[in-house]
């Protein structure tokens, strides 16, 4: 799309200048509203136990479930709780579904004297053949076995208690510690071994549509993630250059140009900075060996802050933190203070949001998050593909499942914002190892683009989406090495 | 000579507190001596103002009682009224007569059941 309007002018940059150089001015962007409120923390407590998350998690998702039940088997099954299930009978349960890993780290066995455990490397994937899958309600917590994928399912083990509490007569139950993970309807009957055998199996499938009034002319949004300032690597920094001139139409002829004026918004989906930038060796040294040091992330930040200041004399744009980012570390990520961008907050095309993000674009809504839930249950499961996991968080009805129990998450006692109750248009991931999209058709007329927007530091690409067909392509930035011929 | 005006004069005073006292409510400070007991019922221990007089045991039977029921789930580290509220927004249709005994003594920390106190506990 790109290119193909670009080609036709591209003789433009062998003829002499002209004398009025043409102009492009930028396609306006209309109906701009941001919808993360949700995200949004204002007072915060940290005093409640993560109970609360999942009580509201399971009470909230679970009419949707028993609908989608009732519409899968048949409007005539029973429903029953854990606590009323008959041996033999066949029915359905809805519960939290969770799974006990061995290979999953626990501070409690690190710290364990007795074990004498030498704390265990970070993993790719804590997965094993040895895991069980439970399924739990309010109360009560069984085995489940059958026709259900143990090592594909992701889900979190039962909550710990973070620190010592005294005995309460209050919410117990064998459920003392409740499940996190997704919600899930299992049809099946339990066995005299007081397991659950499962037949089949739903989730809570794709959410509610929302009405389409996308805009008719071409427009397009950026979607680029994973910047990785600070670094210290010169070729990334380049491509970031190069990503900032094409944007802002310094790049290219007059057809790149023209194209360039139909990007309404650029959207950086996290890790603004990179991992090196978070070296923490300084705590351990004496304060006089470390005085005159300073964080590697200062001298990246201001970095960040020039770059934003180039992008957002042209273009709106919203910056979204990420896992490396100087915010708070649990999900949701609140959004970057403005005074560690001086330069660039005096513009008001700059936006500092949240991460999950959500908004609505000319008519378009816009789901994302900078990638730390996808990668979370890509080291508890086995699925291998974050597109595949994309689509199945959205199939689960829940951006983050294994929040708050591998994944940190604030304690909501609420609501649980990570709910979705629409289905968006845009869904998206940040922080991929590498890009891909696909057009999602729901049952009832829903239409959702997955992007996974790749890894800017790595791989050099970020996304072009095209909010009038939901079409979706890649666009890389690299440079040709001394050595190589052309 | 009296005293010469500064312009910190204009300033509200305030109270001092020590120096590695947490900011917290000062009407706590009278009470923390008398609670060395910190492993029984939290209830107890929250600091009552002596003007009002004791609930009754029949409106705390009842609110213990719905503290305990499981269906309006986790009843630590939030108070009555938000678990109350929570229940009626996920549609579980907690009892009213909880609500208005709650809003009616709201300021008695036995019937709010806020179990956090001070920032410790849970």
């Amino acid at each position: 799309m790109f290119s193909e309007q670009a080609a036709p002018t591209a003789q433009g940059l062998l003829a002499p200048p002209s004398g009025e150089p043409p102009t492009f001015p930028r396609v306006a962007a209309e109906g701009y509203s941001d919808l993360s409120q949700p995200f949004r923390l204002g007072e915060r407590s940290f005093s409640r136990q993560y109970a609360h998350v999942y009580a509201v998690r399971l009470a909230g998702m679970r009419p949707r479930l028993e609908r989608r039940a009732r519409g899968r088997w048949g409007n005539d099954i029973a429903l029953r709780r854990l606590s009323e299930l008959q041996e033999g009978e066949k029915c359905c349960v809805v519960g939290t579904l969770f799974k006990a890993m061995q290979l999953q780290p626990s501070i409690l066995q690190e710290i364990s004297e007795e074990h004498n455990l030498v704390p265990q490397p970070p993993l790719p994937k804590y997965i094993q053949p040895s895991d069980e899958l439970m399924l739990e309600d309010e109360l009560q917590r069984i085995k489940l076995e059958g026709a259900i994928d143990v090592q594909r399912l992701v889900t979190g083990k039962g909550q710990r208690w973070l620190w010592w509490q005294p005995p309460c007569r209050g919410w117990l139950g064998l459920s003392a510690c409740c499940a996190a993970g997704t919600i899930v309807a299992v049809y099946g009957c339990e066995q005299e071994d007081g397991r659950f055998l499962v037949e089949d199996h739903c989730l809570a499938d794709l959410p509610p549509p929302l009405p389409w009034s996308g805009p008719s002319s071409d427009r397009f949004v950026l979607l680029a993630s994973g910047l990785g300032l600070g670094s210290m690597s010169g070729e990334a920094l380049l491509s970031t250059q190069l990503l900032v001139d094409v944007v802002t139409g310094q790049l290219g002829a007059e057809g790149e140009q023209s194209c360039a004026a139909h990007i309404t918004r650029v959207i950086l989906a996290g890790n603004l900075l990179s991992q090196n930038t978070q070296s923490r060796d300084t705590i351990n040294k004496a304060k006089y060996l470390t005085k005159k040091t300073q964080a590697a992330s200062v001298e990246a930040v201001k970095m960040l802050d020039e770059i934003l200041l180039q992008l957002c004399t042209s273009v709106p744009v919203d910056v979204m933190p990420g896992e490396f980012d100087p915010t708070n570390y649990t999900l949701p990520q609140q959004p970057l203070h403005r005074c560690m961008l001086p330069l660039a907050s005096a513009y008001a095309t700059l936006r500092l949001v949240t991460n999950p993000y959500q908004a609505s674009l000319d008519g378009v809504r816009f789901l994302g998050t900078s990638g730390q839930n996808i990668s979370d249950i890509f080291k508890y499961s086995s699925m291998d593909d974050y597109l595949e996991i994309l689509e199945w968080t959205l199939l689960a009805g829940h951006i983050s499942p294994t929040a708050p129990d591998t994944l940190g998450c604030y304690p909501f006692y609420k609501s649980d914002p990570f709910i979705l109750t629409e289905c968006p248009h845009i869904y998206f991931c940040g922080n991929a190892p590498r890009f891909q999209s696909k057009l999602l058709q729901g049952k009832e007329g829903q239409r959702v683009l997955l992007v996974t927007v790749p890894d800017f530091s790595a791989t050099q690409t970020a996304c072009l989406v095209n909010l009038r067909d939901l079409s979706c392509q890649p666009i890389t930035f690299f440079s040709f090495g001394a050595d190589s011929e052309d | 000579m009296e005293r010469p005006r500064r312009i910190t004069d204009s300033f509200p005073r305030r109270r001092r507190r020590g120096p590695g006292r947490p900011p917290g409510r000062l009407k706590d400070r009278k009470d923390k001596d008398k609670d060395k007991d910190k492993t029984q019922l939290k209830v107890r221990d929250c600091p009552r103002a002596a003007s009002q007089p004791p609930p009754d045991p029949a409106l705390m039977e009842m609110l213990r009682r719905f503290d305990l029921s499981w269906e309006y789930g986790p009843c630590s580290g939030i108070t009555r009224l938000q678990r109350w509220e929570r229940a009626q927004e996920l549609g579980l249709s907690p009892p009213g007569p909880i609500r208005d005994a709650l809003l009616e003594h709201g300021d008695n920390p036995d019937v709010t059941y806020r179990w956090v106190w001070d920032g410790v506990g849970w």
